[in-house]
């Protein structure tokens, strides 16, 4: 009997976070489908014009999207592949930005940038009319995602066995025709899952597309969350919510299955040294790409966030700091309905409280799917994954139908929030925490139970140090989504429970840069700090 | 402690086990011997509790099958070592005490007591990606041996490690196997290795063990083509027996059958001298040794001899000579 709970302890483990699963994602949509599942609501929706656009601009947004975000990743790739240069390992480690940076906070520095009086629009004298329209979207996301492509493609490029190349040339493929006949169709992997990754990441935008696309470019996100917010329409939402989640769930599946390819490819262990280049190779063309491109990445990243910090110190054009003193005034700020010394307040118990709860979730779970040994675990792996393919509206539309009345009657209380927090960011931290454990021989674990260490023992012992990293940087990730999360916290909260976020967002709707901006740089250095935490651990997570 | 394994048998796609019994002695050195997936480390895993399997699973005459593998006391030597990375080589070799609540000093001192036991005084503050291959399996078996295992379990311990160090490593842990008098189970598919250190080895084929016994009794005593094979060059002459004899040429053996049969004899049993019996198709020169490649009516032959042995100068083979067999065994068919 003892060997019995010894050996499925892990059941007792995973009881609690299934239970929040349950309650907190799978109720929730269930109520979705319910409403939204129906042949009425459904032709209605896309028997209206306005809707099918809404769909088509969508998906066309997310193609370009990606497509950018092959073009601005593909060279550095090649770059992190087969060179060493100067200043590489500062350029890494600036890649790692975007994964922590707030979208609310990118969107303002590309209004600061861009806007009619933006720095850029300024410097060229001219609106590129960037702003308020696909183009400002498609860079936002092509900001974020662009660093991935680096990652897996540089990855996937460096394993490719020497051999095979030169056996090529030696058969006489040269130059463009050996890449695209034998290198490009050894990357496809990489390039494959990046481009899903890409791809799922701007079709469930939602704050970028709200804030920087204007009225007219609004993705099925955006259309949902106006529907409900400021329609009242339910119906047209979870309509909506069923036709997003039925595609976002193929992408998904799609991307997960890229993503088994790409490790499967990755797995291979012949590492190429990069080659050193010293300070007389970059005088030739070679020097001028890796310069040229080393700039561009610096002033893309950098860009928007000079962009809040300068203008959270200045006021029309002469040095202030009079945005940071508002920020420290406890007193009611109408804009949000609550001060904001509060908001920040509220920022970190909501992160700090995700990060404990995602947390928890993701090491119970990785560590009953490494013990599971009854059937059903596929079941239970995609019911685990299944809320990655999700989003914040969809969840925030749940929960406004699922705990409006009693006896879930949590509407308005800030452990709902957090609860929305968790269940958007412990996919996350899950994906981070197996990563880490899945690099764990099985052997170890194995002696250490031959040795005397329960199975519980063996995990705490020897598998959980070994993957402390991952679970730091799935820790630094749910902390991240906390502090960045808009949409769904938008739609359940009181505005006693303001975070710095929507203080921003409400700043921006009624177009007060300079205090937004000085809310920004708090993010901004709360989202370095993580980074920090990320780079000391040395995980490679980007 | 006697392990003994009773109805063992555990199905996967294309491959099934199946050990009807199995029986190691107190202090025994048995080794599993055959070739890449028979099925020996499944086997392993299954006297280690690591995998469930039909079947019942003894130490001592107690009944284990139900135990976890932290209860069984067993000490186990994996094939990549498993040594923890974030522990020192003293925490790794620790683990085991700490687990078990010994006192500090305690542990200091068999800690010190079972690293000199195998060689490995004064590396306790390293960490295992600081140690060679050789001086990390020594960890590891310092490791499983602290705890006092009932059982030594030790899968291909050795075939991480280039020919010089095996060939002294082996012979370590067969020293230290003595020393403690430890039941162990040793897993390989180097023949050479199992019939170096084994007290008695049980060959596997396909998920089954096809014969057990001692080193030498397998050598000369196989029991089918396959243990013959396996442990090293042979000859088998398929040949047609009348009256109690099968006879290649003037080579004649004693079968008790009739009709078919296969004989078989190791190439240091056939003995060389003058005569015009056997055609030399090709010779190897072996330190101090000949190999020669003999036909005798068509069907070959390798002999090996000391080259002092031989009626003739290494430098001068003939072109025919004659041939004798001394140690044969007429095979089951
Ligand atoms: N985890 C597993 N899942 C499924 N099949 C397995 C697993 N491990 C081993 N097998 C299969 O079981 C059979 C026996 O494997 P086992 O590892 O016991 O062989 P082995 O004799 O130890 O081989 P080797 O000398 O290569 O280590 C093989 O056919 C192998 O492919
Ligand atoms: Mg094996």
């Amino acid at each position: 009997m003892r060997a019995m709970v010894g050996r499925r302890f892990w059941v007792l483990l995973l009881l609690p976070s299934l239970l929040f699963l349950v309650l907190f994602f799978y109720y929730p949509i269930a109520l979705i489908l319910l409403d939204g599942l129906s042949w009425g609501s459904l032709s209605s929706v896309l028997a209206n014009p306005y809707y099918r656009h809404v769909i088509l601009f969508t998906i066309e947004q997310a193609i370009g999207s990606t497509v950018l975000t092959l073009l601005l990743g593909l060279p550095g790739a090649y770059l992190f592949a087969k060179y060493d240069f100067p200043g590489k390992r500062f350029l890494k480690a600036l890649l790692t930005v975007p994964f922590v940076m707030p979208s609310i906070m990118v969107a303002l520095g590309f209004i600061l940038l861009f806007g009619r009086s933006g720095f850029i629009t300024s410097l060229l004298g001219r609106d590129l009319g960037v702003l308020y329209s696909w183009k400002a979207i498609l860079l936002a996301h092509a900001f974020y995602n662009f660093p991935v492509v680096v990652r897996m493609v540089s990855s996937l490029w460096a394993r490719i066995n020497p051999h095979y190349e030169e056996a090529a040339e030696s058969l006489g493929a040269r130059g463009f025709t050996l890449f695209r006949r034998v290198t490009l169709p050894m990357l496809y992997p990489a390039i494959f899952a990046s481009s899903m990754l890409t791809f799922i990441f701007s079709f469930l935008s939602f704050a970028i597309p709200l804030i920087l696309g204007g009225y007219r470019y609004g993705t099925i996100e955006v259309a949902i969350f106006t529907s409900i917010m400021t329609l009242l329409d339910f119906r047209t939402g979870a309509a909506l919510a069923v036709l997003q989640m039925g595609l976002s769930f193929t992408f998904m599946y799609l991307y997960l299955k890229s993503l088994d390819a790409y490790s499967k490819a990755e797995e291979q262990r012949v590492l190429q040294r990069p080659r050193k280049l010293t300070l007389s190779d970059f005088r030739g063309l070679r020097g001028a790409g890796i310069v040229l491109y080393s700039l561009i990445v610096f002033l893309f990243i950098l860009a928007p966030l000079l962009a809040v910090f300068y203008d959270s110190l200045t006021s029309s054009g002469h040095f202030t700091l009079k945005w940071y003193r508002h920020l420290f005034e406890s007193s009611y700020n109408p804009i949000f309905g609550s001060d904001s010394l509060h908001a920040v307040i509220w920022t970190f118990v909501f992160g700090f409280s995700t990060v404990l709860l995602a947390t928890l979730i993701a090491l119970t779970m990785s560590y009953s799917s490494r013990r599971w040994d009854l059937p059903g675990k596929i079941i239970f792996d995609v019911l685990a994954t299944l809320p990655l393919g999700s989003s914040a509206i969809i969840i925030g539309l749940g929960y406004i139908k699922a705990f409006h009345r009693p006896p879930l009657l949590l509407l308005g209380s800030p452990f709902l929030i957090i609860a929305a927090h968790t269940t958007i960011a412990y996919p996350f931290a899950l994906r981070a925490v197996s990563a880490a454990l899945k690099k764990v021989r099985p052997s170890l674990r194995e002696a250490a139970m031959s040795l005397g260490a329960s199975d519980l023992l063996a995990f705490l012992k020897v598998e959980l140090p070994l993957a402390f990293g991952g679970i730091v940087v799935g820790a630094v990730f749910s902390f991240a989504m906390s502090v960045a999360e808009l949409g769904a916290t938008y739609m359940i909260y009181q505005p006693k429970y303001t975070t710095v976020t929507i203080a921003i967002y409400r700043y921006l709707g009624s177009r007060q840069f300079g205090p937004a901006s000085a809310m920004a740089v708090v993010l901004m250095l709360v989202s370095m700090a993580g980074f920090l935490v990320i780079e000391r651990t040395g995980e490679e997570v980007w | 402690m006697r392990l003994r394994l009773e109805g063992i048998r555990l199905r996967r796609e294309g491959f099934e086990l199946n050990i009807p019994e199995l029986e190691v002695g107190e202090g025994e050195f048995m080794t599993l011997l055959g070739p890449s997936g028979c099925g020996k480390t499944t086997t392993l895993r299954i006297i280690a509790g690591f995998e469930r399997a039909e079947g019942r699973v003894f130490f001592d005459g107690e009944d284990v099958t139900k135990r976890p593998p932290y209860e069984r006391n067993i000490g186990i030597v994996f094939q990549d070592y498993a040594l923890f990375p974030h522990m020192t080589v003293f925490d790794n070799v620790a683990f085991g005490l700490r687990l078990r609540k010994l006192s500090k000093a305690e542990i200091e001192r068999e800690v010190r007591e079972v690293l000199s036991l195998v060689g490995l005084e004064g590396l306790e503050n390293r960490y295992p990606e600081q140690l060679s291959g050789g001086q990390q399996q020594r960890v590891a078996l310092a490791r499983a041996l602290i705890i006092r295992p009932r059982l030594l379990l030790l899968d291909e311990p050795l075939s991480n490690l280039d020919a010089k160090i095996r060939e002294r490593l082996r012979g370590e842990v067969k020293r230290v196997q003595r020393e403690l008098g430890v039941t162990t189970v040793y897993v390989t598919h180097d023949q050479e290795e199992a019939m170096a250190i084994s007290d008695r080895i049980a060959v596997m084929k396909d998920g089954r063990i096809i014969q057990v016994g001692r080193p030498l009794e397998l050598y000369y005593r196989p029991k089918d083509e396959f243990v013959a094979r396996f442990l090293g060059t042979g000859n088998i002459l398929l040949l047609e027996a009348k009256n109690g004899r099968a006879c290649l040429g003037s080579l004649c053996f004693d079968t008790e059958g009739e009709g078919k049969v296969r004989v078989f004899f190791r190439p240091e049993s056939v003995f060389i001298m003058q005569g015009e019996e056997a055609d030399v198709v090709d010779y190897e020169l072996l330190p101090g040794r000949m190999r020669l490649f003999l036909e005798v009516e068509g069907q070959r032959i390798v002999a090996e001899r000391f080259i002092p042995e031989l009626p003739f100068s290494p430098e001068r083979v003939p072109k025919k000579v004659g041939v004798r067999v001394g140690d044969y065994l007429i095979l089951s068919p």
